[in-house]
């Protein structure tokens, strides 16, 4: 018998429904993972039978013995409680701010009525999950623990009372490439020693190859196909899942072909940057120190490091919305000033695309009047008429239809957002774009999208691009160099498959064996 | 956290500084003086007081003076009424209002936080609807209204507690007391309720919820807490409102509170009087906000981080 199993599952909010005839099951020490993109159901489908949604789930939903489609409230709170640990994606928000470390992982101890447990009993599940100096994190509050601390923590805290499923939602989305292999690592092992049962959902379809045991693909509420990962990994029968699979950037995949590059666009000498602590402490921060690199005409940069290592800084400095404390930037071998003294067409030349596409344009404006505003700053006088027509292009160049111009914000998907605002950062014509983890929230199909897109870009117009991401396998897509950062520094910079064979810098070893 | 607070108070004093001295220049520019009675005194005694209070010297002079005695603790002598120095005033005066600030916002938490969590379980159904239309209300309706409101009521027609002075045992703080808390509770119960709405959607009540907490204990436990610190911050200012605040009430139940001495000073052009308790006044409102914010960071202790 399996530990958990899922037989034609339905979910409902509200008399919709959102999810159907979904079947899986888990089996202990196994990991099975469900995938798909954002909206496909997959969250609704592992929380929903124990009652952590507004859903409601129909079906049959066995777990070690207990059918938690019948089941009452209370028995499925002791199914949730006794039998069951939850990992969920933001390992800050999921963590109470005002209890202590040690406060929550007793709670989670006692959860399934075990005896309050003593202070090294709590040393000990930290240690088990690698945490070290456990006895000092027990008295921190979860804030001032990094996001890989902080999500051990949570693991921590989901295994504390021997659980015999977990169930973890998106559980390495938050964190960057090398912190992602280590806490699937950490799963890895605790299924192999413990025997738990995983049921992974997640829309990286690269993050859980090598650890998923049975792959469960999802799209649009219903499962499209399911079956040994190995087995849909090499041959996948449905169309969806092939598409899945080859949108999901691999180190291995046959290199792209890309554009030559010309003669040196943007240079930059010992760019340094320090802020001054924040709050009432004294003290400056190096954000940035020495940091020298080129770009050409038509060539893309990737600037590839993990989180905090200075790489929107870099970006941000060059794209003039950011400070710059130190060094200096040459374009075209002529001497940048800062922001405030840069000419109108100097500012036109570079422009800057968000990770948070949503977030990153005004909810009050209409996609026409967001993606005309640079053009009103930066070329005004034209004709209403002019700018609309301008408009109309740019959408047409980031593969928009014209209806686009009357829509909001709010009614576009994450892709179609992120093309609006390529779409504004493109319509004064300028000449590099620094994309500031343009595809890191977009689940893999969209991504992949954005990415050919920028490729036909940069064919069509000379773009020249600044990449920056934590995702190497993505960056090797699209450029042609890559410069890795660490603690603030660039460490290496090479050809972009260059460095892939031969990483000399342990940080880029790291970030190439964590892909 | 000790540096905080020594950080705090050495900001206030400054802050203090210029109240003080803008509270001096903005009076003396306002028209009539202490001795501008219904009878004219004749020039001579004018004079006299004049030059016996000090009135006569430049005005800088006379600031200088007064905050050089107001570093030794001398808030100088009432010019009105001429037997008391402004201390004993303040002294008859304080513990009256602070007694009444101070159960009045005891009163007002109780009810606010306990409104607000009832309406925030109940959200949508007619409890919370009722709540919270209850909570306009009071926070609608003015002092100078509920005070003579429930005099009439339970002091004139039932008979129960005494309408006017501080007579015997504690029953004469009652009404003054409800008049007081009623619109601060009322803003209590609101924030309280929009905190928990907010609170009660973030993830880690998820969490909680999936460790099989029951209801009760994921509010009070994880929910709570962090759904105060907008009541936190309404609170210092409140806190310091209900002294001042308590100017009305004090008059409607005839209480011989600082908030009397305050309005008949300010009435009299009683100068050192005015500023002794606009000084009072503006150090309280500063240590009350140092309060709140230490509060803050128990409530939540990523504001500990400044």
């Amino acid at each position: 018998m399996s530990l958990y199993e899922i037989r034609n599952m339905a979910v409902t909010i509200s008399g919709q429904r959102l999810v159907e005839d979904v079947s899986l099951t888990v089996e202990a020490g196994q990991c099975t993972a469900l995938i798909g993109a954002s909206g496909s159901g997959k969250s609704l489908t592992c929380l929903t039978p124990f009652g952590l949604t507004r859903g409601v789930a129909m079906g049959s939903m066995v777990l070690d013995g207990i059918d938690l489609g019948s089941a009452d409230a209370a028995r499925t709170r002791e199914a949730r409680c006794r039998i069951t640990g939850f990992i969920f994606q933001q390992p800050l928000t999921a963590l109470t701010p005002h209890l202590t470390v040690g406060a929550q992982l007793q709670e989670a101890t006692m959860q399934a009525g075990a005896a309050r447990p003593s202070v090294r009993e709590l040393v000990r599940q930290l240690e088990r999950v690698g945490l070290y100096r456990a006895d000092e994190r027990l008295d921190q509050f979860p804030h001032r623990l990094s996001g890989g601390e902080r999500q051990r923590v949570m693991i921590a805290a989901a295994i504390a009372h021997d659980p015999k499923l977990l169930v973890a939602d998106e559980p390495t989305s938050a964190l960057d490439a090398s912190l992602r292999a280590e806490i699937m690592g950490l799963l890895d092992q605790l299924r192999a020693e413990e025997g738990l049962g995983l049921l992974l959902v997640s829309h990286d379809l690269a993050s859980v190859e090598g650890h998923a045991d049975q792959l469960v693909v999802m799209d649009k509420g219903r499962v499209v196909e399911r079956g040994p990962a190995s087995k849909l990994l090499s041959d996948a029968r449905e169309d969806y899942t092939r598409r899945l699979i080859a949108a999901t950037p691999r180190l291995q995949e046959v290199a792209p072909k890309l554009s030559r590059p010309g003669e040196i666009l943007l240079e930059t000498r010992g760019l340094g940057v320090t802020f001054d602590r924040p709050g009432w402490r004294r003290g400056k921060i190096q954000a940035l120190a020495d940091a020298s690199l080129i770009i050409r005409q038509r060539e893309s940069l990737a600037i590839v490091g993990g989180s905090g290592s200075g790489k929107s800084t870099i970006g941000r400095g060059i794209a003039g919305i950011g400070p710059v404390t130190e060094g200096k930037i040459l374009w075209r071998g002529t001497m940048l000033p800062e922001r405030r003294q840069r000419s109108l067409d100097m500012r036109r030349l570079i422009q800057p695309v968000f990770q948070d596409p949503v977030a990153s344009l005004d909810p009050q404006w209409r996609v026409e009047d967001i993606v005309v505003e640079p053009l009103r700053n930066l070329r005004p006088g034209l004709t209403t008429a002019e700018y609309q027509e301008m408009a109309r292009v740019a959408l047409t160049d980031v593969d928009l239809a014209e209806e686009f111009l009357a829509r909001w914000p709010t009614s576009l998907s994450g892709g179609q957002a992120q093309r609006v605002a390529i779409a504004r950062a493109i319509i004064a014509s300028p000449q590099l774009l620094v994309l500031d983890e343009a595809t890191s929230a977009l689940d893999p199909l969209v991504g992949a999208g954005i990415l050919e897109l920028l490729l036909r870009l940069q064919s069509e117009n000379g773009l020249s691009l600044l990449f920056i991401t934590h995702d190497i396998a993505a960056a090797r897509r699209l450029c042609h160099r890559i410069a890795v950062m660490e603690d603030g520094r660039i460490v290496e910079t090479g050809a972009m498959q260059e460095v892939i064979d031969h990483p000399a810098h342990p940080a880029t070893q790291k970030l190439i064996s964590a892909s | 956290m000790l540096a905080l607070i020594t950080r705090r108070l050495m900001t206030a004093i400054p802050t203090l500084l210029v109240i003080i001295l803008a509270s001096f220049f903005l009076m003396r520019l306002a028209p009539g003086g202490p001795f501008d009675g219904e009878r004219p005194l004749d020039p001579e005694t004018r004079a006299a007081l004049q030059k016996a209070y000090g009135l006569d010297q430049p005005l800088w002079e006379q600031a200088w003076l007064y905050l050089s005695r107001l570093v030794q603790g001398d808030f100088g002598p009432s010019l009105v009424y001429r037997d008391f120095t402004v201390s004993e005033l303040i002294a008859q005066g304080l513990p009256i209002s602070l007694t009444l600030g101070g159960l009045a916002i005891v009163l007002a938490l109780m009810i606010g936080v306990t409104a607000g969590l009832f309406a925030a379980v109940r959200a949508g159904k007619t409890a919370d609807q009722t709540i919270m239309m209850a909570a306009t209300v009071a926070t609608a309706l003015p002092t100078f209204v509920t005070g003579p409101a429930l005099a009439l009521f339970f002091g004139l027609w039932l008979g129960l507690l005494p309408v006017s002075g501080t007579g015997e045992g504690l029953s004469w703080l009652v009404m003054p007391v409800v008049a007081l808390a009623l619109p601060v509770s009322g803003a209590i119960a609101k924030l309280t309720r929009a905190g928990l709405a907010t609170v009660l959607k973030q993830d880690h009540i998820r969490t909680a919820r999936a460790r099989g907490l029951s209801e009760t204990k994921i509010l009070y436990k994880h929910g709570l807490r962090p759904a105060l610190v907008p009541v936190a911050s309404y609170l210092g200012p409140a806190a310091a409102g209900l002294l001042t605040g308590a100017v009305v009430v004090e008059t409607v139940f005839g209480l011989p509170g600082l908030g009397r001495y305050f309005v008949q000073g300010a009435l009299n052009r009683d100068y050192p009087l005015v500023l002794g308790v606009v000084t009072l006044y503006a150090a309280l409102i500063i240590l009350f906000n140092l309060f709140a914010d230490l509060v803050y960071g128990w409530l939540d202790p990523r504001m500990r981080e400044g």
